[in-house]
């Protein structure tokens, strides 16, 4: 049954490009609808009122930042969502699917999950690099690629290689699952925070040329744009080490 | 002309991807192949010209492997075939 839905649901999937692909404009065709409007003031004014040469990230956290407040707040509520979900509701008597073993017991604090990851390895060489291209993508996500997210995504990925790979009690910044979840928390309001600042300089909610202290309107658009996206960052890297928390307190593992 | 041809090898691609998710028993090999697939659609975001949504894409789809494989240590491995 699964499976034949499946199978229906790609059929559907590779028919319908063939029926409205006649219909879709070329990838980047200036005349189409999407691009007729809004793209001009956005390719004429990101350098001049934003400050950023990246365009992605002005539009993201610049022109549409209520939009992007109101994703991070979805992201820490996903994440507490999982912590709920796993603390309650998911008794191992009343599982879809069979556990694997009965010899299965709860992972034990400062425990490797995977015995078979070289911990040298990963602490001397791929924890280093991934913070540091996390650090750079942060602070440099208005130049070039990346921004909060992908920099919380990345910083999530060192502390989760660190409950992966090391197997005593070394684990760097001890983060239980209420510390990052509040975190996350934290992340959240920094970036309402910013939004506040400017209301507080008599703007408008992220107006980012109102804040309260005096420099530039382009200086101040950049440090709107750095303080939204560590919160971002926060945000991000707190709900991933929230939801890891989660699944290592409460599922039980086969060792 | 040429960038059309190697999106049609792509998406291609991901329709077989798609099926061996589908029709595979082990539920890790069903896991690893999804993360290919994510692999795949970062490939089709930079040939579309979108390098930012195809650098989350990578760093998205390696975390979330990574949760389904922690998953997987606690259920059985084998989907149940019906008799």
């Amino acid at each position: 049954m699964r499976k034949a839905i499946g199978i229906i649901l790609i059929c559907a999937a590779l028919i319908l490009p063939f029926v409205f692909f006649d219909v879709l404009p070329a990838i980047g065709d200036p005349a189409s609808a999407p691009n007729s409007h809004v793209s001009d003031y956005y390719i004429e004014h990101t350098e001049s009122i934003a400050n950023s040469p990246n365009m992605v990230t002005a539009v993201i956290v610049d022109f549409r930042a209520f939009d992007t407040l109101l994703e991070t707040t979805v992201m820490f509520l996903a994440g507490v969502c999982v912590m709920i979900i796993l603390a309650g509701v998911f008794k191992t008597d009343k599982r879809i699917i069979e556990p694997r073993s009965k010899k299965m017991k709860k992972h034990k604090k400062g425990e490797p999950v995977f015995r078979g990851i070289n911990k040298d390895v990963t602490i001397t060489v791929l924890q280093p690099i991934i913070l540091v291209y996390a650090i750079y993508v942060l602070f440099h996500g208005e130049v070039s690629l990346g921004g909060g997210f992908q920099a919380g995504a990345l910083i999530g990925t060192v502390l989760l290689l660190d409950a992966m790979a090391i197997p005593d009690k070394r684990n760097f910044p001890d983060i239980t699952k209420g510390t990052s979840a509040m975190v996350a928390g934290i992340g959240t309001f920094i970036y309402a925070l910013a939004g506040i600042l400017t209301l507080v300089g008599g703007g408008f909610f992220l107006e980012y040329e109102k804040f309260p202290w005096s420099v530039a309107a382009a200086e101040q658009h950049s440090i709107g744009i750095l303080m939204v996206e560590i919160g971002v960052t926060l945000g991000v890297a707190g709900t991933i080490v929230t939801i890891m928390n989660a699944i290592l307190e409460k599922v039980k593992f086969d060792k | 002309m040429q960038i059309l041809s190697l999106e049609a090898i792509l998406l291609i691609s991901l329709i077989v991807i798609s099926l061996v998710i589908i029709f595979v028993d082990d539920l890790m090999t069903a896991v690893v192949v999804y993360c290919a697939f994510s692999f795949v659609t970062m490939f089709l975001y930079i040939v579309m010209g979108a390098p930012d949504v195809a650098f989350t894409e990578a760093v998205i789809g390696v975390l979330s492997t990574i949760f389904f494989v922690m998953i997987l240590k606690s259920i059985k491995r084998k989907t149940k075939r019906k008799k």
